[in-house]
């Protein structure tokens, strides 16, 4: 999404048709192709065929069937974990935006150098890899962590909480791994709504809670749609943090589908698993878009 | 790198004239430029897939250099959890290229049939240790070789229980005796979590397999609330033992080794503790197959290393021979005396394996409740 392109669209102005018929905005179509290309041979070989592999062997380890998927509806556990799955999913994804949104718009207001620092500091965790990360929240989770620690040395509790090892753990575990991937794209489409817009809305009377509802909210939604979608996915799909923060009792999908590659080694059933996340991933994703598709900003996500 | 250019160099550095030195040095540097544009294809090696970390070290310093040495064969090591390294062993099965030579399998793998149709039958090569009184009994088998037991057992903070701690599986479940959180394993490897509570219920060790789940899973429920760690990995266990997550715990006996080490209040009982081996598998079609058997006999016939790498990953040697030349001290700490060893608890292969679906479903559905 640039800016010139917003404008565009803004103003309503259709772009002006080229001399050979084609539109401004596309390039041919053999150079189109040559664009994408290495990135289509990277998803070719690197992940089309092996995921389309392990999915494949659902139907046909050990045998050729559908036992692999009769299994799984039979079994209420596995429907249950992934309802739990998608829920804490969503959970994430809200805390994640009522989080980032906020500082999205805090760092496009912010004097550029200020604004840098805060980009840094959402940036910075990024570069940390997620195990450490998760770490870290189990050494302050812990019986006679910080938070316990702290909330004894008050004087509020008498026993050590029981924070880790909780679904509690897991989603605010998650929500810090996530909330980057949230602010980034937000951040992205507030800095393309032009200042004129704002001062406009000002110079007719709005006031700043007016000027937010229906300028900045409204222009941001590509963003915002796109981040929740962003985190929502990966989210669906986390294996090492619930693995560490979380304990027996807070399964998700990933960790169902990593015992059964590697300790019980039935990629069938894996396979088998995995496809199910895969569907309920792109159901949730077409359901994402018909709902929202009403806003004009949807058609910038996906 | 070949060996060669260390031998050229060696017998030349005799030299004295100066003109000799500087021709030593010139073949020393074409030595070294050859050996190093030799594809490595045309070396002598072996691949063995290890689980890293100290295990590898304490392997390199005592098997691998030594064995390189001897017969110039060089050791090759990939490292992964045990797991993955059984999952891509069967990866490589399945597209028929075999990239590894050895691996290490746990006990209960290795009765597999999977593990069989991955791996050589290793009956011929056992049968020349057939007479051999020195191996504990079972140590080579169709499966492969033994590397060596350990076990899993009750260990107790000693500050939180100075009357005396728990004694058996019963006094790790009785929470009113024996107040403060516990720690069980969570690996996604259940049997021995069900194994300590039936034996807390009262079941005889001798009839405890094939496990009473329902039984299990019920003597658990009461339990649950006050298990304050699940631990997945090694490094959690150890952790929790010294922030105090939990005060009564059942750990892999190396990391309790390890807590006692740094001074930690820490005691152990070995009775009725879980005994695991790990067993050295010869993958179907390895490259370097030779080679590897040639390893597996050296492995065999030094039990001085095999002390020595026992002693610092404190688990039972192969040969009994290698459990004598330990120190006292490590001694202690494994299984190895025969009054000791009677009384753990050998879990049941055969039925494990069977089993693991219905073991790791039943897991999963009581842990959601």
């Amino acid at each position: 999404m640039t800016k010139p392109m917003k404008i565009r669209s803004l103003t309503g102005r259709a772009a002006a048709p080229m001399p050979n018929g084609l539109s401004a905005r596309q390039y041919p179509l053999g150079l189109s192709l040559l664009l994408i290309a290495p990135l289509f041979l990277l998803l070719g070989f690197g992940f089309i065929y092996p995921v389309g592999r392990l999915l494949g062997q659902s139907f046909f380890a050990p045998e050729l069937g559908l036992d692999n998927y009769r299994r799984l509806l039979e079994t209420s556990l596995y429907l249950r974990v992934l309802i739990r799955t998608i829920t804490v999913a969503f959970v994430v994804m809200s805390a994640s935006l009522a989080i980032g949104y906020p500082v999205a718009l805090a760092m496009a207001r912010l004097r550029r150098d200020l604004s840098s620092l805060v980009m840094a500091c959402v940036l910075l965790p990024l570069w940390t890899s997620a195990l450490v990360r998760s770490y870290a929240w189990i050494v302050i989770l812990q019986r006679r962590g910080l938070v316990n620690d702290v909330l004894s040395g008050l004087g509020l509790i008498s026993e050590p909480l029981k924070l880790l090892y909780t679904e509690g753990a897991v989603i605010l575990a998650m929500t810090h791994v996530l909330v980057p991937f949230m602010i980034l794209p937000i951040y992205g489409a507030l800095r393309a709504i032009p200042p004129d817009l704002v001062q406009a809305a000002r110079n007719l009377g709005a006031d700043r809670v007016n000027v937010f509802i229906r300028i900045l909210l409204p222009l941001s939604l590509p963003g915002v749609f796109a981040g929740c979608l962003m985190t929502f996915i990966l989210a669906l799909g986390f294996y090492v943090t619930p693995a560490l923060v979380g304990g027996p009792s807070s399964l998700l999908m990933a960790t169902l589908i990593g015992q059964q590659t590697t300790e019980t080694l039935d990629w069938g059933f894996a396979g088998a698993l995995s496809t199910v996340l895969l569907l309920v991933t792109l159901l949730i994703v077409i359901l994402f878009r018909k709902v929202l598709s009403h806003s004009r900003g949807i058609s910038n996500v996906a | 790198m070949s060996i060669t250019p260390d031998y050229v160099c060696k017998a030349d550095s005799q030299a004295v004239s100066a003109s000799r030195t500087s021709l030593t040095f010139a073949t020393c540097l074409l030595a070294f430029s050859v050996a190093a544009t030799q594809p490595s294809l045309a070396e002598e090696q072996i691949v063995i897939a290890t689980t890293g970390g100290t295990w590898e070290r304490q392997m390199r310093e005592h098997f691998f250099d030594p064995f390189t040495k001897e017969t110039g064969i060089k050791v090759v090591t990939v490292s992964g959890t045990g797991a993955e390294n059984v999952a891509r062993v069967k990866a490589m099965a399945a597209t028929g290229k075999i990239e590894w030579d050895l691996y290490q399998a746990g006990e209960i793998q290795a009765a597999s049939d999977l593990h069989r149709t991955l791996n050589e039958d290793m009956t011929t090569f056992c049968a020349d240790y057939l007479a051999d009184r020195d191996l504990l009994p079972d140590a080579c088998n169709r499966s492969g070789v033994l590397f060596g037991y350990g076990t899993t057992l009750m260990v107790y903070n000693t500050d939180s229980f100075p009357k005396g701690g728990p004694a058996n599986w019963q006094d790790f479940f009785d929470v009113e005796r024996f107040p403060g959180p516990r720690a069980l394993p969570n690996f996604n490897d259940p049997w021995r979590v069900m194994a300590a509570a039936l034996l807390a219920d009262g079941v005889e060790p001798k009839v405890l397999f094939p496990l009473d789940i329902d039984r299990a899973l019920k003597k658990l429920d009461d339990l649950r609330p006050h298990v304050g760690l699940w631990w997945k990995t090694g490094d959690q266990s150890t952790q929790g033992f010294r922030t105090g997550e939990y005060v009564i715990g059942q750990i892999w006996q190396t990391r309790a080794a390890a807590l006692k080490q740094e001074g930690q209040p820490l005691a152990w009982r070995q009775d009725q503790a879980f005994l695991v081996g790990d067993r050295w598998a010869l993958i179907k079609n390895a490259p370097n197959r030779d080679n590897a058997i040639r390893f597996l006999r050296y492995f065999l016939s030094h039990p001085d290393a095999q002390a020595k790498v026992c002693e610092a990953l404190t688990c039972a040697p192969a040969r009994r021979s290698a459990a004598t030349a330990m120190g006292e001290m490590a001694r202690a700490m494994v299984p190895t005396s025969s009054d000791v060893f009677d009384r753990l608890i050998k879990p049941d292969a055969a039925w494990i394996n069977a089993n693991t679906q219905l073991l790791i479903e039943r897991w999963n559905e009581w842990n959601q409740q």
